[in-house]
């Protein structure tokens, strides 16, 4: 392509992303830097952002919040994602458009929407459908909204239903390009449903499983909508996000430490692109053989 | 990976063709090929799957079955199961607050901001899509770091530009919002349903006298259609689902549903009945778009997100 022609293709799309991205983020990253507040000139301070998120409690709650969120729902992801997608490649052609039809409806409502009404299910002003269950059961009644712990489960399970779907869907492609081969060969060595599973085709799509596990991984760090219905306490009892800490230190009341914010928007950037870069390494030699 | 144009028994049947962007999508209606197993383990897993469907739509079943009791019996806890279904909520929701102006600005963002994304993304991702130079693996690298990104970091400055330029809480500034934050993956995306028509195509067609733009607009995009329309979905969809963003650059003017909803959170009770009116009006589209659009998500999760 001549490059005339390829500049003027790719520069509308790269005006936009360069205005509205690079320099926004150019921009928080400056802020992280200085004492600032919105509509104000802010002071250079250096590095004290960084040092005061470094010793700020609050901040290694959200951090430790925030990973403990992510690693336990991404485990739980990718196995139910993985058991669920074997339940629905079993599916004729007949219903299988119908049930991924109904599966895929938490994951299209917007998240702070199907945090909503996954709340009620739980919230006794609303008859909380499973507090009744638990009661009937004869179970200690669970203060959902209060109690950390219990309160941490209800976030994780929102995150799990809202992206089952996806890792789903994504691990139903990938069991539909394991060759029948493999699995007629694990079949005549005498191999078990369970073994075949765990030695043959779990294996096999390791590299989808893997994908399916960082973008839930990136998804999960960047909590925050589900936390507005389903943690209305979460200062309080501790389960503030890291996004949902940075929005409340550099947004709500005016931002009184936009620069604090900003500083861990950095953090959590350098965290995320460190998670990125097998993917980046993959997607530098792929681009190179288009 | 497999190639997806290994042999499919049912492709013969499919009344779609199989060019370019529509390559993926029958895959997932194939037949079954999990390791064979007993009647009575299909039967256990069939009946785990009901469960598993009605437990993932329970949220959206209790919050309808909640909204239409009369508000009067709404929270009673324990609740009851009998009562004379109303539409009460709904007729409330719609007289006493202004949820159809904060569904017009939804639909008018996420409109807008599918259009620009695509007159923009299309051609940058053709350009991708052919040329292997060293910008294009930077642009792409590039466009996988800022999707990854916490919105946060550009969302806090961009409040700060929007009040600069006084087009805070308009409508357009979210749309352009929207637009840039959903950029980098439409391109992705994009870029892989492009990577998959032929190069012969553009080269027969600019032997035949065709220029690059002529070539785009006449020959390539035609190809295009379905992965057009799964990106565009997904456009949609992102903007209608997006909170963060709509909350911080937007007041009481340019509102979305998701904003509004969550400001009802707080109030009190017969408010919270509203605002479960309000979530049920935005899931009965999705509802319908997870099955009408069903073939289209799925291609898009796969060609967007497999290979990207």
């Amino acid at each position: 392509m001549r490059r005339r022609d390829y500049a003027l293709l790719v520069s509308p799309s790269v005006l936009v992303m360069f205005a509205l991205l690079v320099v926004p983020l150019y921009r928080t990253i400056e802020w992280s830097f200085q004492r600032v507040r919105y509509g104000q000139p802010g002071t250079f301070v250096g590095l004290d952002n960084y040092r005061e998120a470094f010793s700020d409690p609050r901040f290694l709650s959200a951090v430790s919040f925030t990973v403990v969120i992510t690693l336990t729902t991404v485990t739980v992801l990718v196995l139910g994602g993985y058991v669920l997608a074997v339940l629905v490649n079993r599916l004729g052609r007949r219903t299988r458009p119908f049930v991924l039809g109904l599966l895929l409806v938490p994951y299209v409502v917007p998240g702070l929407v199907g945090g909503t009404m996954f709340s009620w299910l739980f919230n006794d002003n609303f008859g909380g459908i499973v507090n009744q269950l638990i009661r009937a059961l004869g179970l200690p009644q669970v203060l959902w909204f209060t109690e950390t712990w219990a309160n941490r489960g209800l976030v994780g399970a929102s995150v799990v239903w809202f992206l089952l779907p996806f890792a789903m869907l994504v691990m139903l492609a990938g069991l539909q390009g394991v060759p029948t081969e493999l699995l007629e060969s694990a079949r005549m060595d005498g191999a078990g449903t369970l073994r075949t599973h765990w030695s043959v085709i779990a294996p096999s799509i390791r590299g989808v499983i893997g994908f399916v596990a960082l973008i839930c991984i990136m998804d999960v760090l960047r909590l925050f909508d589900q936390l507005i219905p389903l943690s209305p306490q979460a200062v309080q009892i501790g389960n503030e996000s890291l996004v949902l800490y940075i929005y409340n230190q550099a947004f709500l009341d005016g931002g009184q430490r936009l620069g604090l914010g900003s500083a861990m928007n950095v953090l959590l950037i350098v965290l995320i692109v460190i998670m990125l870069l097998p993917f980046i390494r993959d997607t530098a030699r792929e681009g190179r053989n288009a | 990976m497999s190639d997806q144009s290994t042999v499919d028994p049912e492709a013969a049947e499919r009344p779609t063709t199989t060019r370019g962007a529509d390559a993926g999508r029958g895959e997932l209606y194939r037949r079954p090929r999990g390791p064979r197993t007993s009647r009575i383990g299909g039967v256990v897993a069939g009946v785990v799957l009901a469960v598993v469907c009605v437990v993932m739509l329970s949220p959206v079943l209790w919050t309808a079955f909640s909204v239409i009791k009369p508000t009067s019996v709404a929270f009673l806890n324990p609740p009851t199961f009998t009562f004379t279904p109303t539409f009460d909520a709904f007729v409330n929701l719609w007289q006493t607050t202004n949820f159809y102006q904060y569904l017009i600005n939804t639909a008018f963002v996420a409109v807008i901001s599918t259009a620009i994304a695509l007159v923009i993304g299309l051609p940058a991702a053709y350009a991708l899509s052919r040329s292997p130079s060293w910008v294009s693996v930077a642009l792409l690298v590039a466009a996988l770091v800022f999707r990854a990104l916490p919105r946060t970091a550009v969302v806090l400055p961009m409040y700060e530009i929007a009040r600069t330029l006084g087009i805070y809480d308009t409508r357009i500034a979210l749309a352009l919002a929207l637009v840039a934050i959903n950029q980098p993956f439409s391109i992705w995306l994009l870029r892989n349903f492009f990577a998959a028509i032929p190069k012969e195509i553009d080269e027969a067609a600019m032997i035949d006298g065709c220029t690059r733009l002529s070539l785009l607009r006449r020959v390539i995009i035609p190809l295009m259609g379905p992965g057009i329309i799964t990106a565009a979905l997904f456009m949609f969809l992102f903007a209608f689902q997006e909170y963060l963003t709509a909350v911080v650059l937007t007041d009481v003017n340019s509102a979305t549903v998701p904003v509004f909803i969550a400001t009802q959170l707080g109030q009190t009770l017969p408010l919270l009945q509203q605002a479960g009116a309000a979530s049920l009006l935005l899931t009965l589209p999705v509802f319908v778009f997870a099955f009408i659009a069903q073939r289209y998500l799925i291609a898009g999760l796969n060609a967007g997100s497999v290979k990207g």
